[in-house]
């Protein structure tokens, strides 16, 4: 067990502890590898995925889209019973902006976990969505729009990014996944999980579409989105970043400089005992490989990472309670049937709604939405909810004392209280790995991306995860959670892993994480490094 | 009247079939979703309280209780109304002091909602209504569509900060909103956002007059300072139907509410009414509110607690009771006394006040429970992550300071100082069909001055006209409005810049100037008054003056020696009247009169002053009709 686990565990009462252990995940339909490759239960609407792959169709998208991102005329159920046959009547922007200005086709609705809730993409009354491997994990929760994408059906997929859920998928089905920049893509007709958290993320075989998408419609402000960035802002952030459409200066010129005068970043709190060793050669490969393209590696701190798991699993399940309390059938999506003798029809036990949430959520919902009903009872908040808030400040203050780019919302705060721009932060040294080497007095060096695995291990076998508890799966978004606290753009890109006896799959995830609203360059040169393979 | 209780009505309607819980609805509001749920419980507890209650008023009355087989229905009824009538008749003269219990010190502190008078809801373009048809202006966020977002409409902002500086508030330049978690039907999201960990408005401060309706008690006046006043949405409405039905119109969902949250510096009933009803006005001065209390635009919350004076003032507070959606000023005066009663004999009996949320009837009198602390709601305030903070500038707020006009309080004192009102006429002025009663005064004392010669010195001059205009603007019209058989006429039309359709200003400024120069009888005047109301001017006659003139209805006073010879005519036959007169231990004042009368039925009405005819008649009464008559 790691670390992280056992923090998150000892907080937790043992009254909650017993009642989340109490259900554990139903047996997965799909836990058996005699089933055709080609039976994925990627899709929900839209699409058969045991037709073969269409054939392409010059220069057109086909857009898959994940079931909780409205797509007027196809269903928008959230892998959840309790909005069964539910359809959003309108479409989300995301949807509007690739169809209209990139001429995407819609092609279905994909599988996932039920309200975005899980790594595996099993918590789904489709099915469980099963890797092209036959019988392993395809990730989650953006599984579907991950196995549609590699099976072929879709050239990009949308998916959602909370904690991970795109690019944990990306890595288990050798994909490329990518999360923007909390901010840049709007959220209107997106369900939300953990409105804080969530961005609509892209999954492709290659960097290149999704780039594309991101040069398009990065400049968008969607006012219909209250946390979409603002046009002013977004101006101002682009004229301090490289690679995009308007941005000042030239860009890196890749081609013929390769990655001279960029500096990545290992962490050295991510060499986690979970890291499995074929893992952790493989991002070193990577790291070489970096090397030789006259790209700097060194290693980095982030002290707070330790924390920040945890710090996720009291926010993400906070704001999810929150969110999922709409539900109650009335208005729309599924309502539990009254019984004859039942006088109200809507309660259980005098519980109001009882019937129909407690008849239209799986087990994982159930389980955050307990989690987060106790981390914000009055009793609790304080210790879980408040002090999370503190960590997830901690782990963005991290991000921007090692990134050489200053973070532009920040820079704003700063000119605002004390005056002064641009100020560079000096380390704390006695929260800091001693390991660390020095650049100057200031502390270590500065880097552009960070380096890290995207997951510990290879996707693991179906038949595995139904063994697991709930705990063992939230420690697979160990690496992948702390950028969405900060709401920094990372993608994950495929990397090779040294041949292995026990484990046939020989490729991994790595990401990369950039400052805020680093996207346009980060895709850049995600897409360099992803080309020199 | 009392409370028929249902098992005597069932008795002789529907062959016994008349449901019992039919009046027992239940009060909207934040219950917990266990307490809905357990709904025909709490009617059934609610029940066996009636039937508590109605006994104590028997007894009280001490009258065997009638077996209701033998007493005719209709008798019954009205021998409780009597009784009732007697029993409230009574209380009244006891009430002389109902605002204290000697021995103990109330406290209470208040929470006031009120719709903010805006166009469109807190987070969606939706329009707000008032009785449109049901469900007809809803946003998919109004509905907690998933995948919608909430849109702060900033133009919220300016009738909630006219308020919050009209309660004397710091606006606060950055402030925040959270999710309050409940299920009910009428919250579709399953929370209600609210402000609670950083409000818009903190520590402002209201203060009461003896005018405004305090407790003697309070003397000279108290200032009730304010917590905070925060900004959150409305509920859907729901519309009971028979049976287990319920119908929500999502018509009020999210329709912006400020709630006012007072400090618990309030220590007599009729002072927490005062609060309410002053907060009242001042919403409505601003024009920060819609509609107020009587329209089911604001409703109160009170906090009640009592402690022995005897433990001094330094004693902690007494457990307090909350008493939920009151909706009128008595109910809540009437709601604090009866619950201040209620936990002084709980605690004189021994017991222990229990912290819980109670309910109140019209017209009863005691608060009723509605849950205790165990079937309190933990709300989970949570910041609500899909919205901005609300930042307000400094600019904002004072050009909203400098243009909010004056406040009742400042008028209310300029209409009594300068214009010479007694003080609960410019109360009435300034509190009726909000605000616009006495912008219509202000434009006739406008036009009045304008006829009088103008000037600054008008008012010196003309003492008592301005009352009189007062008068007429708040009875006169009054009058107009009150035919209960009329519906078409219920309405004066009074619009918020002080027009009046039914009654124009310039021809209430005619009649007024006419009856203050004496050039028409008050009689006269109250005619015309009427047929302005009815349209005949200008319809028949160009103006009022024109009807005077083609009536002849100008005030023509007969000459001294034409009321001597009417009262002469009127004295005639009238001699036994007269003798009365001769040798009186106390001057016969009514004889006088009605002779008077006399002189005024014989001749040309509108041609008599009757101070005038008054005074002739006492004069010749003296001279003429009883010489050595002593002078009264």
């Amino acid at each position: 067990m790691s670390a992280h686990v056992r923090h998150l565990r000892s907080k937790i009462p043992s009254g909650v502890l017993s009642s989340l252990r109490l259900r554990r995940s139903p047996p997965l339909r799909l836990a058996s590898s005699s089933l055709p490759p080609s039976k994925t239960n990627a899709f929900i609407a839209g699409v058969d995925d045991s037709s073969p792959p269409p054939p392409a169709n010059a220069g057109r998208i086909r857009l898959a889209v994940k079931d909780n991102i409205a797509a007027q005329g196809l269903p928008t159920t959230c892998a959840s019973h309790i909005l069964t046959g539910h359809q959003v009547p309108f479409t989300a922007t995301i949807v509007q902006q690739i169809e209209q200005r990139l001429g995407a086709e819609l092609w279905g609705k994909t599988n996932m976990d039920e309200f975005g809730m899980g790594t595996h993409s099993t918590n789904t009354p489709y099915g469980a969505v099963s890797n092209t491997l036959s019988g392993r994990s395809a990730g989650g929760s953006s599984g579907g729009s991950a196995v549609a994408v590699s099976l072929g059906q879709a050239t990009v997929a949308l998916g959602t990014d909370t904690g991970g859920s795109v690019r944990m998928p990306a890595a288990y089905t050798g994909t490329v996944g990518f999360k923007p920049s909390y901010g840049m893509l709007s959220r209107w007709g997106v369900v939300p999980y953990a409105n804080s958290l969530d961005t609509v993320g892209l999954i492709a075989k290659e960097v290149a579409p999704i780039q594309e998408i991101i040069q398009a419609v990065c400049m968008d402000y969607d006012p219909k989105d209250p946390t979409s960035l603002p046009a002013t802002v977004r101006q101002r952030c682009v004229s301090e970043r490289q690679c995009f459409p308007t941005s000042r200066g030239t860009p890196p010129d890749l081609q013929s400089q390769g990655l001279r005068g960029l500096t990545f970043g290992l962490p050295i709190e991510y060499n986690i005992e979970e890291l499995s060793p074929r893992m952790k050669k493989g991002w070193m490969r990577v790291a070489d490989q970096i090397k030789e393209h006259g790209g700097r590696v060194v290693p980095v701190s982030l002290p707070s990472t330790k924390s920040a798991l945890s710090a996720y699993y009291v926010i993400a399940p906070a704001e999810a309670a929150s969110n999922l309390s709409k539900y109650d059938g009335i208005r729309y999506g599924r309502r539990a049937s009254a019984e004859v003798e039942e006088v109200s029809s809507d309660s259980l036990d005098g519980i109001l709604y009882a019937k129909t949430r407690g008849e239209g959520f799986g087990p994982e919902v159930k389980r955050r939405i307990l989690l987060g009903s106790y981390t914000l009872s009055s009793e609790a908040v304080d210790n879980y909810f408040k002090q999370a808030q503190r960590v997830r400040r901690l782990v963005r203050r991290d991000f921007d004392r090692i990134f050489k780019l200053s973070n532009p919302l920040l820079e704003n705060e700063h000119e605002k209280s004390d005056g002064s721009s641009n100020q560079q932060q000096q380390f704390d040294l006695s929260d800091m790995d001693e390991s660390i080497p020095l650049e100057s007095k200031l502390g270590p060096s500065q880097i552009d991306f960070l380096l890290c695995p995207t997951a510990p291990t290879t996707p693991p076998k179906l038949s595995d995860i139904a063994k697991q508890t709930p705990f063992d799966s939230y420690m697979n978004d160990v690496f992948t959670v702390p950028a969405s606290l900060a709401g920094l753009p990372a993608i994950s890109i495929p990397m090779a892993l040294p041949k292995s006896e026990d484990d046939p799959v020989d490729f991994g995830g790595v990401q990369l994480i950039g400052q805020f609203w680093d996207d346009a360059r980060l895709l850049a040169v995600a897409g360099y490094i992803r080309s020199k393979q | 009247m009392s409370r028929v209780p249902t098992a005597a009505l069932s008795k002789y309607l529907l062959q016994g079939q008349v449901s019992r819980q039919g009046c027992l609805r239940l009060t909207r509001s934040h219950l917990s979703a266990r307490a809905l749920a357990l709904r025909p419980a709490i009617a059934s507890h609610c029940r066996s309280l009636h039937t508590q209650q109605a006994a104590p008023e028997a007894s009280l009355s001490s009258s065997p209780a009638p077996p209701p087989s033998h007493v005719p229905l209709r008798k019954q009824l009205k021998d409780e109304a009597k009784k009732a009538k007697a029993a409230a008749a009574g209380k009244k003269k006891k009430n002389a002091s109902n605002q204290v219990v000697p021995g103990w010190e109330l406290t209470v502190g208040i929470e006031i909602h009120a719709q903010l008078n805006t166009a469109k809801k807190l987070f969606s373009e939706a329009t707000t209504s008032f009785n449109d048809e049901s469900n007809s202006h809803v946003a998919y966020f109004d509905l907690a569509t998933p995948g919608s977002q909430p849109h702060f409409q900033k133009e919220t902002l300016i009738p909630a900060l006219r308020a919050a500086l009209a309660l004397n508030c710091d606006v606060q330049p950055v402030s925040r909103f959270d999710r309050k978690h409940y299920f009910h039907w009428d919250q579709p999201a399953g929370y209600q956002i609210t402000q609670y960990y950083e409000p818009f408005a903190r520590e402002g401060r209201v203060v009461l007059q003896p005018r405004d309706g305090i407790a003697a008690e309070d003397g000279d006046g108290i200032a009730v300072r304010i917590q905070q006043v925060q900004m959150e949405q409305d509920t859907a409405k729901t519309m009971a139907q028979p049976g287990e039905t319920h119908w929500i119109d999502f018509n009020r969902t999210g329709v912006p509410l400020i709630e006012i949250i007072t400090r618990p510096d309030i220590h007599h009933p009729a002072t927490a009414a005062a609060l309410v009803r002053k907060v009242q006005i001042l919403l409505s001065a601003v024009d920060a509110c819609v509609s107020g209390m009587e329209a089911g635009g604001l409703r109160a919350d009170v906090n009640v607690s009592v402690r022995r004076t005897a433990d001094g003032p330094d004693a902690p507070l007494g457990t307090r009771t909350e008493i939920k959606n009151l909706s009128s000023f008595k109910a809540v005066e009437d709601a604090i006394i009866a619950e201040r009663d209620r936990q002084i004999a709980v605690l004189e009996a021994g017991g222990a006040v229990e912290g819980e949320t109670r309910g109140w009837a019209i017209g009863s009198t005691e608060t009723r429970r509605l849950r205790g602390k165990e079937g309190e709601v933990d709300y989970r305030y949570m910041p609500d992550p899909d919205l901005l903070p609300v930042v307000i500038g400094d600019d904002l707020v004072s050009h909203l300071r400098d243009t909010m006009g004056q406040l009742p309080d400042a008028e209310v004192d300029e209409l009594v100082d300068v214009f010479g009102l007694t003080a609960k006429d410019a109360l009435s002025l300034v509190g009726l069909d909000g605000g616009a009663r006495v912008e219509y005064f202000w434009r006739v004392v406008e036009a009045l001055q304008a006829k009088l010669g103008g000037g600054a010195g008008t008012i010196a001059e003309h003492p008592g006209c301005f009352q009189l205009a007062a008068n007429w603007i708040l009875h006169e019209l009054g009058r107009l409005t009150s035919n209960p058989h009329d519906e078409s006429a219920q309405d004066l039309g009074l619009t918020a810049d002080g027009q009046c359709q039914r009654v124009p200003v310039e021809s209430l400024t005619d009649i007024l100037a006419f009856l203050y120069q004496r050039r028409i009888t008050a009689k006269v005047a109250k005619e015309l008054l009427w047929v302005v109301y009815r349209g005949t001017v200008p319809a028949q006659y160009a103006s009022v003056a024109d009807a005077v003139e083609t009536e002849n209805m100008w005030f023509r006073e007969l000459a001294e020696h034409e009321y001597a010879a009417l009262a002469d005519q009127a004295v005639e036959g009238q001699e036994g009247i007269v003798a009365q007169f001769a040798g009186y231990k106390k001057y016969p004042e009514g004889k006088l009169m009605f002779l008077v009368g006399r002189m005024i039925r014989l001749g040309a009405e509108e041609r008599i002053d009757p101070k005038n005819a008054e005074s002739v008649m006492r004069r010749l009464l003296e001279e003429k009709y009883v010489p050595g008559l002593k002078r009264a």
